[in-house]
C-alpha cells in the first residue's frame, strides 16, 4: 500500500530532511534516501516524524500524544522481555529426589538495569521476589506434610551481609540471586514433630538446631548431604540432644503449629509439675517428732453439742476417757491415724499447722492457752499469731496465705475456725468452699500464674 | 485399706441420709471405692435440665488422699476438664489442699455449688472462663446447646 499521498502535503515541513519511522520494525531512516517504504521490511507502515507527533510514543505505549517525549533508552525497548516478577526471573529450577529428602533449587537472574528503568523503585523488586520465590518453596516443601526440615540458604552475593539478610535486606542491583532450600523427608513420629519452614518466623528451633549442631559436630541440614543416606531411611538425622532441645521447645508433644503460650496450656503444665513436684506442700514429721506428742484423754468438753465425738481421720465415734494424740494446736485424732498422715504432711490435718517448729520455742505458751481450749470444746483453735511459713514462700507469707503477712491474732483466731467449721459442719456454706478454695490456690501454681499473668481478676 | 473401706462405708450411709439435692449415689458393695453418681443440673443453673452422670473414686489412700471427680457427661464448664476426662480438680479436692477431715458429702456440695456459680479464677479451662467473664450470653448459650445435646 503506498503511503497516503495527502500526509506529507497536510504536514508542515519543520525540518530540512523529514524523518521516517516504520511501525513494523521500528526502523527509522530518511526521507529523501530511501522514500516512504520502509529500506529494512518494505512494510508500508511507516510516518514521518514530526516533532509535535513522535509516532515513536505511540510503540512504547498505547500512548497518549501529550505525554512527555520518551525517555531515549526506551527506544527498541520490548517490555516483554523484561524480568517478570512472577515466573521469568526463575530461570532454573531444578528438582532433585533422593529416597528421603528432595532438593529444590532455583536460580534468579535479574538484569539490574533493565529492572531500574522499568521500575522506579528499582532494586526494592529484589527482596519481593526472593520473599515470593521462598514462600513458593516453602508451600510446594510444606505441602507435602513431611516432619521435618531443615532450610539452607544461600545468602546474598555481597560479603558484608549475614544470613539473616537473605530475606530482608536488599541486594545490589543487576545481580544474580540464588536461594536454595534443602529439605530432608522424615515419617512422622512423635519424638519429631517437626519444624516450621518458613524461613522469617520460628528461627529458635533452627537456630536451636544450628548451635546444637555446630557444638555437637552434626546439623541435619549442613552436614547430611542432600541425597539420601542409604539405612538412614526414616532415621530422623538430629543428634540426640537436638532431639531433646526439639522436644524441651515443644512440650506436651503439641502437633507443628500448636503453642503453649496461651493461659490455658499453661495452667495445663504447670498441673502436672504440681502433681509431680509437691515441694511446695510440707514434708513429713519425723518419727521422734510424731512419738513425743502428747496423749490426753478425751473429756465431755471435747463432745460435740449432740453428745458425740469422732475422730475426724477414720470417722470412728470417740467416747470419753478414750486416749487420743493431741497436736501442738490442740486438736486431738487417734494417734494411729494422725500418725499415718504425719508420716507425710507436717500439718494438722484440721487447720494445717505444723508440729515440727512447736518442739522448739513456743511450747511454754501452750499449757496456758490448753484451757481456753478445753473450755471451748473441740471447736477450739489456738491464737498462734505465727502460723507455719511455707517452705519457699516470699516474704512473710503463711501457709495458706502465701502472699500476705502475718494476720493478727484475731484474724487468725477466725481463720482457724473457719477451717474447723467448714470441715466438721456437714454442709458447709458457699462461703466454706469459696475460702476452702482460695486457699488451695495459694499454692506454686497459682503463684506462677500471678506471676506470669497479675492477679486474679 | 481396711480403714479406708470403713471410713468410705460410713460416709455412704451419711450421703445416703442427707444426699444433696438431685443427686442419687449408685453404690456397690463390691467395689465401694468407685462411686457413680446421678446428678440433674441444678434448677438456677444453665445446666437445668441435665442429667449428668459423675464418677467418684476413692484412692487407696482415702482418706489421706483426696477423692477423684470426674464428669462422664460432657459438661461445657470452666473448672470440668473438656476431654474424655471431664475431670475437676480445685478448691478441696487438690491434692496439696485436701485434709482428711473433708467428706464426701462436702464435695458433692461442692460440685453442685460450682455448677451453680462456676469459679472462674480458678478454672481448668481458661477459654471457658474467659467467655464466662467476657460473653457470658455466650457461655451461657453454648452450656445449654451441650446440655441438649449430651446431657438429656
Amino acid at each position: 500500500m503506498d503511503p497516503p499521498p495527502q500526509q506529507p502535503a497536510q504536514q508542515p515541513q519543520t525540518t530540512a530532511r523529514d524523518m521516517v519511522f516504520c511501525h513494523e520494525c521500528e526502523n527509522e531512516w530518511y526521507r529523501d534516501e530511501h522514500g516512504l517504504s520502509c529500506p529494512e521490511c518494505q512494510s508500508d507502515f511507516t510516518e514521518i516524524i514530526e516533532d509535535d507527533n513522535d509516532p515513536r510514543n505511540a510503540t512504547m505505549a498505547d500512548s497518549d500524544d501529550d505525554g512527555p517525549p520518551p525517555l531515549s533508552a526506551f527506544h527498541h525497548h520490548n517490555p516483554w522481555n523484561a524480568p517478570d516478577p512472577d515466573e521469568d526471573d526463575i530461570n532454573q529450577l531444578h528438582w532433585r529426589a533422593g529416597p528421603d529428602n528432595f532438593t529444590v533449587e532455583g536460580v534468579i537472574i535479574r538484569d539490574g538495569s533493565s529492572t531500574r528503568r522499568v521500575d522506579p523503585l528499582g532494586h526494592d523488586l529484589h527482596n519481593p521476589v526472593a520473599r515470593n520465590f521462598a514462600t513458593m518453596l516453602q508451600n510446594i516443601v510444606g505441602g507435602l506434610g513431611q516432619q521435618n526440615a531443615s532450610e539452607r540458604p544461600r545468602g546474598s552475593p555481597s560479603p558484608g551481609q549475614g544470613l539473616n539478610d537473605r530475606f530482608s535486606g536488599t541486594l545490589p542491583g543487576g545481580n544474580r540471586f540464588t536461594y536454595q532450600r534443602t529439605v530432608r523427608l522424615h515419617p512422622p513420629d512423635g519424638t519429631h514433630p517437626g519444624t516450621h519452614l518458613d524461613p522469617s518466623g520460628d528461627d529458635l528451633n533452627g537456630l536451636m538446631e544450628h548451635l546444637l549442631g555446630a557444638a555437637m559436630g552434626g546439623t541435619p541440614g549442613h552436614t547430611h548431604p542432600p541425597s539420601g543416606q542409604p539405612g538412614e531411611f526414616g532415621q530422623p538425622p538430629i543428634n540426640p540432644l537436638a532431639a531433646i532441645f526439639a522436644q524441651l521447645m515443644n512440650p506436651g508433644m503439641a502437633a507443628p503449629g500448636d503453642f503453649v503460650y496461651s493461659q490455658e496450656a499453661l495452667d495445663r503444665i504447670i498441673s502436672q509439675l504440681m502433681e509431680q513436684n509437691t515441694s511446695n506442700a510440707p514434708g513429713p514429721a519425723t518419727p521422734e517428732a510424731i512419738g513425743s506428742l502428747p496423749k490426753k484423754q478425751v473429756t465431755m468438753e471435747d463432745l460435740g453439742p449432740d453428745g458425740r465425738a469422732e475422730c475426724s481421720i477414720c470417722m470412728d465415734e470417740v467416747t470419753v476417757g478414750e486416749e487420743v494424740t493431741q497436736l501442738p494446736c490442740h486438736h486431738w485424732f487417734h494417734q494411729p491415724c494422725v500418725a499415718m498422715w504425719l508420716g507425710e504432711h507436717d500439718t494438722c490435718p484440721h487447720c494445717r499447722k505444723g508440729i515440727m517448729d512447736n518442739d522448739k520455742p513456743k511450747e511454754s505458751t501452750n499449757s496456758s492457752n490448753s484451757t481456753a481450749a478445753a473450755s471451748s470444746g473441740s471447736s477450739g483453735a489456738p491464737a498462734t499469731p505465727s502460723r507455719q511459713q511455707m517452705p519457699g514462700t516470699f516474704g512473710a507469707g503463711t501457709e495458706e496465705n502465701p502472699f500476705v503477712v502475718p494476720e493478727t491474732p484475731e484474724q487468725s483466731r477466725l481463720h482457724a475456725q473457719q477451717d474447723q467449721r467448714s470441715s466438721s459442719e456437714r454442709q458447709p456454706s458457699p462461703h466454706s468452699v469459696h475460702s476452702d478454695g482460695d486457699a488451695a490456690s495459694g499454692g506454686l501454681g497459682e503463684r506462677i500464674r500471678r506471676g506470669l499473668f497479675g492477679a486474679p481478676r | 485399706m481396711a480403714a479406708a473401706r470403713k471410713r468410705i462405708l460410713k460416709e455412704y450411709t451419711e450421703c445416703s441420709n442427707d444426699t444433696p439435692p438431685g443427686m442419687k449415689i449408685n453404690f456397690d458393695e463390691q467395689n465401694m471405692t468407685e462411686w457413680e453418681i446421678l446428678m440433674d443440673g441444678p434448677e438456677q443453673s444453665v445446666y437445668s435440665g441435665g442429667h449428668f452422670k459423675l464418677r467418684l473414686t476413692f484412692p487407696n489412700e482415702y482418706p489421706f488422699k483426696p477423692p477423684v471427680v470426674s464428669f462422664k457427661t460432657k459438661i461445657y464448664h470452666p473448672n470440668i476438664s473438656n476431654d474424655d476426662k471431664g475431670s475437676m480438680c480445685l478448691g478441696m479436692l487438690r491434692p496439696d489442699a485436701w485434709k482428711p477431715p473433708n467428706k464426701v458429702i462436702s464435695v458433692l456440695h461442692l460440685v453442685r455449688t460450682l455448677l451453680i456459680e462456676p469459679n472462674v479464677d480458678d478454672a481448668i479451662e481458661a477459654s471457658i472462663a474467659g467467655e464466662f467473664k467476657d460473653n457470658k450470653k455466650g457461655f451461657e448459650k453454648t452450656a445449654k446447646e451441650w446440655v441438649k445435646q449430651y446431657a438429656k
